[in-house]
Protein backbone atom coordinates (compact mmCIF):
# COMPACT_ATOMS: atom_id res chain seq x y z
CA UNK A 1 0.00 0.00 0.00
CA UNK A 2 2.71 2.48 0.87
CA UNK A 3 3.88 2.97 -2.72
CA UNK A 4 0.32 4.14 -3.36
CA UNK A 5 0.09 6.71 -0.70
CA UNK A 6 1.58 9.62 -2.62
CA UNK A 7 -1.23 9.19 -5.12
CA UNK A 8 -3.71 10.30 -2.45
CA UNK A 9 -2.38 13.87 -2.52
CA UNK A 10 -4.98 15.08 -5.01
CA UNK A 11 -7.91 13.47 -3.26
CA UNK A 12 -6.61 14.84 0.04
CA UNK A 13 -6.37 18.34 -1.41
CA UNK A 14 -10.05 18.28 -2.32
CA UNK A 15 -11.22 16.53 0.88
CA UNK A 16 -12.12 13.39 -1.06
CA UNK A 17 -10.61 10.89 1.38
CA UNK A 18 -12.60 9.06 4.01
CA UNK A 19 -11.57 9.35 7.63
CA UNK A 20 -9.27 6.34 7.63
CA UNK A 21 -7.51 7.30 4.42
CA UNK A 22 -7.10 10.84 5.67
CA UNK A 23 -5.57 9.59 8.89
CA UNK A 24 -3.16 7.43 6.94
CA UNK A 25 -2.26 10.15 4.50
CA UNK A 26 -1.71 12.80 7.15
CA UNK A 27 0.66 10.45 8.94
CA UNK A 28 2.54 10.10 5.71
CA UNK A 29 2.35 13.80 4.97
CA UNK A 30 3.98 14.71 8.25
CA UNK A 31 7.24 13.21 7.04
CA UNK A 32 7.06 13.75 3.29
CA UNK A 33 8.08 17.23 2.16
CA UNK A 34 7.43 16.38 -1.49
CA UNK A 35 3.82 15.58 -0.68
CA UNK A 36 3.50 18.70 1.46
CA UNK A 37 4.60 20.89 -1.42
CA UNK A 38 2.36 19.07 -3.85
CA UNK A 39 -0.67 19.27 -1.59
CA UNK A 40 -0.16 23.00 -1.10
CA UNK A 41 -0.05 23.61 -4.82
CA UNK A 42 -3.05 21.38 -5.49
CA UNK A 43 -5.06 23.07 -2.75
CA UNK A 44 -4.31 26.39 -4.42
CA UNK A 45 -5.35 25.00 -7.79
CA UNK A 46 -8.59 23.56 -6.43
CA UNK A 47 -9.50 26.81 -4.76
CA UNK A 48 -9.46 28.49 -8.19
CA UNK A 49 -12.53 26.42 -9.02
CA UNK A 50 -14.54 28.36 -6.49
CA UNK A 51 -14.68 31.26 -8.93
CA UNK A 52 -17.22 29.16 -10.80
CA UNK A 53 -19.57 28.88 -7.85
CA UNK A 54 -19.65 32.43 -6.51
CA UNK A 55 -22.96 33.33 -4.95
CA UNK A 56 -23.55 36.23 -2.62
CA UNK A 57 -24.92 35.06 0.72
CA UNK A 58 -28.17 36.51 2.04
CA UNK A 59 -27.58 39.97 3.45
CA UNK A 60 -28.72 38.82 6.88
CA UNK A 61 -25.73 36.50 7.22
CA UNK A 62 -23.24 39.30 7.67
CA UNK A 63 -24.95 40.64 10.76
CA UNK A 64 -25.03 37.16 12.27
CA UNK A 65 -21.34 36.62 11.57
CA UNK A 66 -20.33 39.99 12.99
CA UNK A 67 -22.49 39.53 16.06
CA UNK A 68 -20.96 36.15 16.69
CA UNK A 69 -17.32 37.08 16.27
CA UNK A 70 -17.81 39.99 18.64
CA UNK A 71 -18.30 37.42 21.39
CA UNK A 72 -15.19 35.38 20.64
CA UNK A 73 -11.56 36.27 21.11
CA UNK A 74 -9.20 35.36 18.26
CA UNK A 75 -6.66 32.74 19.22
CA UNK A 76 -3.12 33.91 19.82
CA UNK A 77 -0.49 32.98 17.24
CA UNK A 78 1.22 29.67 17.64
CA UNK A 79 4.31 30.29 19.73
CA UNK A 80 6.70 28.54 17.37
CA UNK A 81 6.34 27.98 13.69
CA UNK A 82 8.23 24.88 12.78
CA UNK A 83 8.71 23.57 9.32
CA UNK A 84 10.15 20.28 10.37
CA UNK A 85 8.86 19.52 13.80
CA UNK A 86 8.97 15.79 13.59
CA UNK A 87 11.59 15.65 16.29
CA UNK A 88 9.87 17.98 18.65
CA UNK A 89 9.04 16.12 21.78
CA UNK A 90 6.06 17.26 23.70
CA UNK A 91 6.72 17.88 27.31
CA UNK A 92 4.12 18.47 29.94
CA UNK A 93 3.80 22.02 28.64
CA UNK A 94 1.64 21.93 25.57
CA UNK A 95 2.94 24.03 22.70
CA UNK A 96 -0.40 25.48 21.76
CA UNK A 97 -2.53 27.54 24.06
CA UNK A 98 -5.31 26.03 26.07
CA UNK A 99 -7.50 29.10 25.65
CA UNK A 100 -9.08 27.37 22.76
CA UNK A 101 -10.86 25.25 25.27
CA UNK A 102 -11.98 28.02 27.54
CA UNK A 103 -13.53 30.00 24.73
CA UNK A 104 -15.56 27.05 23.60
CA UNK A 105 -17.51 25.57 26.43
CA UNK A 106 -20.03 24.24 23.95
CA UNK A 107 -17.47 21.72 22.85
CA UNK A 108 -17.92 20.01 26.18
CA UNK A 109 -21.39 18.90 25.43
CA UNK A 110 -21.94 15.68 23.65
CA UNK A 111 -23.96 17.21 20.90
CA UNK A 112 -23.01 18.75 17.65
CA UNK A 113 -22.21 22.38 18.04
CA UNK A 114 -24.09 24.45 15.56
CA UNK A 115 -22.28 27.65 16.25
CA UNK A 116 -19.71 28.92 18.65
CA UNK A 117 -17.20 26.20 18.00
CA UNK A 118 -16.24 24.09 15.09
CA UNK A 119 -14.97 20.70 14.31
CA UNK A 120 -11.80 21.83 12.70
CA UNK A 121 -10.91 23.95 15.67
CA UNK A 122 -11.42 21.01 17.93
CA UNK A 123 -9.49 18.83 15.58
CA UNK A 124 -6.54 21.12 15.63
CA UNK A 125 -6.56 21.60 19.32
CA UNK A 126 -7.18 18.09 20.46
CA UNK A 127 -3.52 17.50 21.08
CA UNK A 128 -3.40 20.39 23.46
CA UNK A 129 -6.56 19.47 25.23
CA UNK A 130 -5.56 15.89 25.46
CA UNK A 131 -2.44 16.85 27.34
CA UNK A 132 -4.21 19.43 29.38
CA UNK A 133 -6.74 16.87 30.44
CA UNK A 134 -4.24 14.42 31.73
CA UNK A 135 -4.03 12.07 28.81
CA UNK A 136 -0.39 11.44 29.43
CA UNK A 137 -1.16 7.76 29.67
CA UNK A 138 -2.06 7.80 26.06
CA UNK A 139 0.34 10.35 24.73
CA UNK A 140 3.20 9.82 27.13
CA UNK A 141 5.77 9.62 24.41
CA UNK A 142 4.43 11.63 21.60
CA UNK A 143 5.69 13.89 18.94
CA UNK A 144 3.82 16.68 17.30
CA UNK A 145 3.90 17.37 13.64
CA UNK A 146 2.87 20.76 12.44
CA UNK A 147 1.60 20.65 8.92
CA UNK A 148 0.79 23.84 7.19
CA UNK A 149 -1.59 23.02 4.42
CA UNK A 150 -2.81 25.88 2.31
CA UNK A 151 -1.54 28.13 5.03
CA UNK A 152 -3.47 26.34 7.72
CA UNK A 153 -1.44 24.93 10.50
CA UNK A 154 -2.61 21.51 11.45
CA UNK A 155 -1.43 19.93 14.63
CA UNK A 156 -0.84 16.29 14.39
CA UNK A 157 -0.07 14.06 17.23
CA UNK A 158 2.08 11.16 16.35
CA UNK A 159 2.61 8.49 18.89
CA UNK A 160 6.09 7.17 19.13
CA UNK A 161 6.83 3.50 18.86
CA UNK A 162 5.28 1.13 19.23
CA UNK A 163 1.81 2.62 19.00
CA UNK A 164 2.36 4.71 15.92
CA UNK A 165 4.05 1.92 14.05
CA UNK A 166 1.29 -0.49 14.98
CA UNK A 167 -1.37 1.94 13.86
CA UNK A 168 0.37 2.48 10.55
CA UNK A 169 0.71 -1.24 9.99
CA UNK A 170 -2.90 -1.97 10.83
CA UNK A 171 -4.21 0.85 8.64
CA UNK A 172 -2.13 -0.42 5.72
CA UNK A 173 -2.58 -4.15 6.37
CA UNK A 174 -3.74 -6.19 3.38
CA UNK A 175 -6.38 -7.87 5.54
CA UNK A 176 -7.50 -4.64 7.21
CA UNK A 177 -11.25 -4.69 7.64
CA UNK A 178 -13.34 -1.69 8.58
CA UNK A 179 -16.34 -1.47 10.84
CA UNK A 180 -18.00 1.89 11.19
CA UNK A 181 -20.41 3.64 13.48
CA UNK A 182 -21.95 7.05 13.61
CA UNK A 183 -22.06 8.81 16.94
CA UNK A 184 -24.47 11.38 18.22
CA UNK A 185 -23.85 14.78 16.75
CA UNK A 186 -22.45 13.61 13.43
CA UNK A 187 -19.15 12.23 14.73
CA UNK A 188 -17.92 9.00 13.23
CA UNK A 189 -15.84 6.14 14.58
CA UNK A 190 -14.28 3.50 12.40
CA UNK A 191 -12.53 0.42 13.66
CA UNK A 192 -9.85 -0.94 11.38
CA UNK A 193 -8.89 -4.47 12.34
CA UNK A 194 -6.18 -6.74 11.05
CA UNK A 195 -6.55 -10.32 12.23
CA UNK A 196 -3.10 -11.13 10.88
CA UNK A 197 -1.67 -8.48 13.18
CA UNK A 198 -4.16 -9.27 15.97
CA UNK A 199 -4.72 -5.54 16.41
CA UNK A 200 -7.45 -3.00 15.95
CA UNK A 201 -7.22 0.76 15.54
CA UNK A 202 -9.99 3.25 16.06
CA UNK A 203 -10.19 6.32 13.82
CA UNK A 204 -12.61 9.00 14.94
CA UNK A 205 -13.77 12.20 13.35
CA UNK A 206 -15.59 15.07 14.95
CA UNK A 207 -15.85 13.59 18.45
CA UNK A 208 -16.60 15.90 21.31
CA UNK A 209 -14.63 16.07 24.51
CA UNK A 210 -15.72 13.89 27.42
CA UNK A 211 -17.40 15.79 30.26
CA UNK A 212 -15.10 17.30 32.85
CA UNK A 213 -13.66 14.65 35.15
CA UNK A 214 -14.51 11.91 32.68
CA UNK A 215 -12.59 10.03 30.03
CA UNK A 216 -13.40 7.99 26.98
CA UNK A 217 -12.53 4.34 27.46
CA UNK A 218 -12.28 1.70 24.77
CA UNK A 219 -13.50 -1.87 25.19
CA UNK A 220 -13.21 -5.10 23.30
CA UNK A 221 -16.08 -7.56 23.58
CA UNK A 222 -15.44 -11.28 23.50
CA UNK A 223 -17.75 -14.03 22.22
CA UNK A 224 -19.47 -14.29 25.61
CA UNK A 225 -20.30 -10.61 25.66
CA UNK A 226 -17.65 -9.79 28.26
CA UNK A 227 -16.00 -6.39 27.88
CA UNK A 228 -12.27 -5.99 28.41
CA UNK A 229 -10.67 -2.58 28.63
CA UNK A 230 -8.70 -1.65 25.54
CA UNK A 231 -7.33 1.56 27.00
CA UNK A 232 -8.27 5.21 27.16
CA UNK A 233 -8.88 7.48 24.23
CA UNK A 234 -8.66 11.25 23.92
CA UNK A 235 -11.77 13.08 22.82
CA UNK A 236 -12.06 15.91 20.38
CA UNK A 237 -11.65 16.03 16.66
CA UNK A 238 -9.84 13.30 14.78
CA UNK A 239 -8.09 10.54 16.67
CA UNK A 240 -6.18 7.45 15.68
CA UNK A 241 -5.76 5.12 18.64
CA UNK A 242 -4.57 1.53 18.84
CA UNK A 243 -6.79 -0.65 21.00
CA UNK A 244 -4.89 -2.54 23.67
CA UNK A 245 -5.15 -6.29 23.55
CA UNK A 246 -5.62 -8.94 20.92
CA UNK A 247 -8.58 -7.92 18.81
CA UNK A 248 -8.53 -10.83 16.41
CA UNK A 249 -11.18 -12.86 18.27
CA UNK A 250 -13.24 -9.95 19.51
CA UNK A 251 -16.83 -9.58 18.44
CA UNK A 252 -17.04 -5.88 18.81
CA UNK A 253 -15.62 -2.71 20.34
CA UNK A 254 -17.24 -0.04 22.43
CA UNK A 255 -16.56 3.44 23.73
CA UNK A 256 -17.89 4.48 27.12
CA UNK A 257 -17.56 7.56 29.26
CA UNK A 258 -15.82 6.67 32.52
CA UNK A 259 -14.51 8.53 35.56
CA UNK A 260 -10.96 9.91 35.22
CA UNK A 261 -8.45 7.10 35.10
CA UNK A 262 -10.90 4.67 33.57
CA UNK A 263 -12.77 1.69 34.98
CA UNK A 264 -12.28 -2.06 35.15
CA UNK A 265 -15.72 -2.63 33.71
CA UNK A 266 -17.98 -0.24 31.82
CA UNK A 267 -20.07 1.84 34.20
CA UNK A 268 -22.23 3.46 31.57
CA UNK A 269 -23.94 2.63 28.33
CA UNK A 270 -21.57 2.92 25.40
CA UNK A 271 -21.61 6.11 23.35
CA UNK A 272 -20.73 3.85 20.47
CA UNK A 273 -20.66 0.11 19.96
CA UNK A 274 -19.21 -1.31 16.81
CA UNK A 275 -19.92 -4.95 16.03
CA UNK A 276 -17.25 -6.81 14.06
CA UNK A 277 -19.75 -8.34 11.69
CA UNK B 1 -1.62 29.34 -30.61
CA UNK B 2 -4.34 28.15 -28.37
CA UNK B 3 -6.42 30.61 -26.46
CA UNK B 4 -4.66 29.62 -23.25
CA UNK B 5 -1.47 31.32 -24.30
CA UNK B 6 -2.44 34.71 -22.96
CA UNK B 7 -3.02 33.10 -19.60
CA UNK B 8 0.11 31.06 -19.71
CA UNK B 9 2.38 30.41 -16.80
CA UNK B 10 3.63 33.34 -14.85
CA UNK B 11 6.98 32.80 -13.21
CA UNK B 12 6.05 33.84 -9.72
CA UNK B 13 4.06 36.05 -7.46
CA UNK B 14 0.83 37.07 -9.09
CA UNK B 15 -1.82 34.62 -8.02
CA UNK B 16 -4.19 35.86 -10.68
CA UNK B 17 -2.38 36.12 -13.97
CA UNK B 18 -5.45 36.69 -16.11
CA UNK B 19 -6.93 40.17 -16.15
CA UNK B 20 -6.54 42.69 -13.38
CA UNK B 21 -4.78 41.32 -10.35
CA UNK B 22 -7.14 40.33 -7.59
CA UNK B 23 -6.64 42.71 -4.71
CA UNK B 24 -4.52 41.21 -2.00
CA UNK B 25 -7.03 42.54 0.46
CA UNK B 26 -7.69 39.28 2.28
CA UNK B 27 -4.08 39.10 3.45
CA UNK B 28 -4.14 42.74 4.51
CA UNK B 29 -7.42 42.34 6.36
CA UNK B 30 -6.57 39.13 8.15
CA UNK B 31 -3.74 40.68 10.09
CA UNK B 32 -5.84 43.33 11.87
CA UNK B 33 -8.58 40.75 12.37
CA UNK B 34 -6.07 38.71 14.34
CA UNK B 35 -5.83 41.57 16.81
CA UNK B 36 -9.58 41.70 17.20
CA UNK B 37 -10.32 44.41 14.63
CA UNK B 38 -13.97 43.78 13.82
CA UNK B 39 -14.08 46.51 11.18
CA UNK B 40 -11.31 44.86 9.23
CA UNK B 41 -13.13 41.57 9.55
CA UNK B 42 -16.29 43.18 8.23
CA UNK B 43 -14.34 44.30 5.15
CA UNK B 44 -12.88 40.85 4.82
CA UNK B 45 -16.38 39.44 4.89
CA UNK B 46 -17.39 41.73 2.03
CA UNK B 47 -14.33 40.73 0.04
CA UNK B 48 -14.65 36.96 0.29
CA UNK B 49 -18.15 36.01 1.39
CA UNK B 50 -19.41 35.30 -2.14
CA UNK B 51 -16.53 32.96 -2.82
CA UNK B 52 -16.91 31.13 0.47
CA UNK B 53 -20.68 31.00 0.57
CA UNK B 54 -20.88 30.00 -3.09
CA UNK B 55 -18.54 27.07 -2.55
CA UNK B 56 -20.32 25.96 0.60
CA UNK B 57 -23.66 26.31 -1.13
CA UNK B 58 -22.48 24.26 -4.07
CA UNK B 59 -21.32 21.43 -1.82
CA UNK B 60 -24.04 21.54 0.83
CA UNK B 61 -26.89 22.67 -1.46
CA UNK B 62 -29.42 23.20 1.29
CA UNK B 63 -29.66 27.00 1.67
CA UNK B 64 -30.27 27.09 5.42
CA UNK B 65 -27.47 24.65 6.15
CA UNK B 66 -25.17 26.51 3.79
CA UNK B 67 -25.70 29.64 5.81
CA UNK B 68 -24.99 27.81 9.05
CA UNK B 69 -21.81 26.32 7.67
CA UNK B 70 -20.67 29.66 6.25
CA UNK B 71 -21.21 31.24 9.64
CA UNK B 72 -19.08 28.53 11.24
CA UNK B 73 -16.44 29.13 8.59
CA UNK B 74 -16.20 32.83 9.34
CA UNK B 75 -16.00 32.16 13.04
CA UNK B 76 -13.16 29.76 12.43
CA UNK B 77 -11.37 32.27 10.22
CA UNK B 78 -11.77 34.90 12.92
CA UNK B 79 -10.47 32.63 15.63
CA UNK B 80 -7.54 31.34 13.61
CA UNK B 81 -6.62 34.56 11.81
CA UNK B 82 -3.37 34.89 13.74
CA UNK B 83 -2.37 31.42 12.64
CA UNK B 84 -2.63 31.98 8.94
CA UNK B 85 0.81 31.51 7.42
CA UNK B 86 1.19 33.56 4.22
CA UNK B 87 4.27 31.59 3.20
CA UNK B 88 2.07 28.54 2.67
CA UNK B 89 -0.44 30.01 0.28
CA UNK B 90 -2.88 32.80 -0.38
CA UNK B 91 -5.30 33.88 2.31
CA UNK B 92 -8.27 33.25 0.05
CA UNK B 93 -7.08 29.72 -0.58
CA UNK B 94 -6.70 29.19 3.16
CA UNK B 95 -10.22 30.41 3.80
CA UNK B 96 -11.61 28.31 0.98
CA UNK B 97 -9.87 25.27 2.44
CA UNK B 98 -11.65 25.84 5.73
CA UNK B 99 -14.96 26.39 3.96
CA UNK B 100 -14.60 23.30 1.82
CA UNK B 101 -13.70 21.03 4.68
CA UNK B 102 -16.62 22.21 6.75
CA UNK B 103 -19.00 21.89 3.86
CA UNK B 104 -17.81 18.36 3.19
CA UNK B 105 -18.05 17.46 6.88
CA UNK B 106 -21.60 18.71 6.92
CA UNK B 107 -22.73 17.02 3.78
CA UNK B 108 -21.28 13.70 4.84
CA UNK B 109 -23.10 13.61 8.13
CA UNK B 110 -26.12 11.39 7.92
CA UNK B 111 -28.72 14.00 8.56
CA UNK B 112 -27.33 16.46 6.09
CA UNK B 113 -27.16 13.76 3.45
CA UNK B 114 -30.87 13.22 3.82
CA UNK B 115 -31.59 16.92 3.46
CA UNK B 116 -29.37 17.15 0.47
CA UNK B 117 -31.06 14.30 -1.30
CA UNK B 118 -34.42 15.88 -0.76
CA UNK B 119 -33.21 19.23 -1.96
CA UNK B 120 -31.20 17.98 -4.90
CA UNK B 121 -32.21 19.63 -8.11
CA UNK B 122 -34.51 22.11 -6.46
CA UNK B 123 -31.56 24.02 -5.10
CA UNK B 124 -29.25 23.26 -7.97
CA UNK B 125 -28.72 26.88 -8.72
CA UNK B 126 -26.39 28.43 -11.17
CA UNK B 127 -23.78 31.04 -10.54
CA UNK B 128 -25.17 34.49 -10.10
CA UNK B 129 -23.28 37.67 -10.61
CA UNK B 130 -24.71 40.81 -9.23
CA UNK B 131 -22.74 43.97 -9.65
CA UNK B 132 -21.16 45.34 -12.75
CA UNK B 133 -17.46 46.12 -12.46
CA UNK B 134 -16.79 43.20 -10.16
CA UNK B 135 -18.82 40.94 -12.35
CA UNK B 136 -16.57 41.68 -15.31
CA UNK B 137 -13.48 40.70 -13.37
CA UNK B 138 -15.26 37.63 -12.06
CA UNK B 139 -16.36 36.67 -15.53
CA UNK B 140 -12.78 36.88 -16.75
CA UNK B 141 -11.65 34.77 -13.83
CA UNK B 142 -14.40 32.26 -14.44
CA UNK B 143 -13.64 32.16 -18.14
CA UNK B 144 -10.01 31.51 -17.38
CA UNK B 145 -10.91 28.61 -15.09
CA UNK B 146 -13.41 27.25 -17.58
CA UNK B 147 -10.73 27.25 -20.26
CA UNK B 148 -8.30 25.56 -17.95
CA UNK B 149 -10.89 22.90 -17.18
CA UNK B 150 -11.25 22.30 -20.89
CA UNK B 151 -7.65 21.12 -21.00
CA UNK B 152 -8.54 18.23 -18.69
CA UNK B 153 -9.78 14.95 -20.05
CA UNK B 154 -13.54 14.50 -19.56
CA UNK B 155 -12.94 11.91 -16.85
CA UNK B 156 -10.45 14.10 -15.02
CA UNK B 157 -12.90 16.98 -15.13
CA UNK B 158 -15.85 14.94 -13.96
CA UNK B 159 -13.86 13.31 -11.19
CA UNK B 160 -12.57 16.65 -9.98
CA UNK B 161 -15.98 18.29 -10.09
CA UNK B 162 -17.66 15.45 -8.24
CA UNK B 163 -14.97 15.49 -5.59
CA UNK B 164 -14.45 19.22 -5.11
CA UNK B 165 -17.76 20.75 -6.05
CA UNK B 166 -20.04 17.96 -4.85
CA UNK B 167 -18.02 16.66 -1.91
CA UNK B 168 -17.89 12.98 -2.84
CA UNK B 169 -15.00 10.74 -1.80
CA UNK B 170 -12.76 9.35 -4.50
CA UNK B 171 -14.25 5.91 -3.85
CA UNK B 172 -17.74 7.25 -4.47
CA UNK B 173 -16.48 9.07 -7.55
CA UNK B 174 -15.03 5.82 -8.90
CA UNK B 175 -18.39 4.12 -8.53
CA UNK B 176 -20.30 7.02 -10.06
CA UNK B 177 -18.02 7.16 -13.08
CA UNK B 178 -17.63 3.41 -13.43
CA UNK B 179 -13.91 3.66 -12.93
CA UNK B 180 -11.86 0.76 -11.63
CA UNK B 181 -11.46 1.07 -7.88
CA UNK B 182 -8.47 3.20 -7.04
CA UNK B 183 -8.26 5.10 -10.30
CA UNK B 184 -10.52 8.01 -9.40
CA UNK B 185 -7.87 9.33 -7.01
CA UNK B 186 -5.38 9.31 -9.84
CA UNK B 187 -7.80 11.14 -12.14
CA UNK B 188 -8.42 13.73 -9.46
CA UNK B 189 -4.71 14.23 -8.90
CA UNK B 190 -3.87 14.35 -12.61
CA UNK B 191 -6.71 16.78 -13.20
CA UNK B 192 -5.57 19.06 -10.39
CA UNK B 193 -2.00 19.01 -11.63
CA UNK B 194 -3.12 19.97 -15.10
CA UNK B 195 -5.37 22.67 -13.73
CA UNK B 196 -2.54 23.99 -11.59
CA UNK B 197 -0.07 24.03 -14.46
CA UNK B 198 -2.52 25.55 -16.93
CA UNK B 199 -3.54 28.30 -14.52
CA UNK B 200 0.06 28.90 -13.56
CA UNK B 201 -0.83 28.61 -9.90
CA UNK B 202 2.07 29.59 -7.74
CA UNK B 203 2.31 29.75 -4.02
Amino acid sequence: MSEDIHALSGAYAVDALDDVERARFERHLAGCTACQAEVESLVAAASELSVLTEVAPPASLKAKVLAEIATVRPLPPLPVQQDDPADETVTSTPPAPVQEQTSTPAAESGSRVEHGDDLAGRRRSRQTRGLARGWRVVVAAATVAVLAIGGFTVWRQIDKDPSRAIADQVLAAPDATRYGARLAGGATATIVRSNALHKAVIVTSGMSQPPTGKVFQLWLQDATGHMTSAGLMPGGGDQVVVLNGDASHSKGAGITVEPDGGSDQPTSDPVAFIAFA
Amino acid sequence: MDPMSRFSVVPSGDHSPGGPARPSAPEQLLRPAATGDETAFSELYDAVSSRLFGLVRRVVRDPAQSEEVTQEVFLEIWRHSARFDPSKGAALSWMLTIAHRKAVDRVRSAEAARHRDEGYGASNQDVTHDSTAEAVVERLDAERVHRALETLTPVQRQALELAYLSGYTHTEVATMLDLPLGTAKTRIRDGLIRLRDTLGVTL
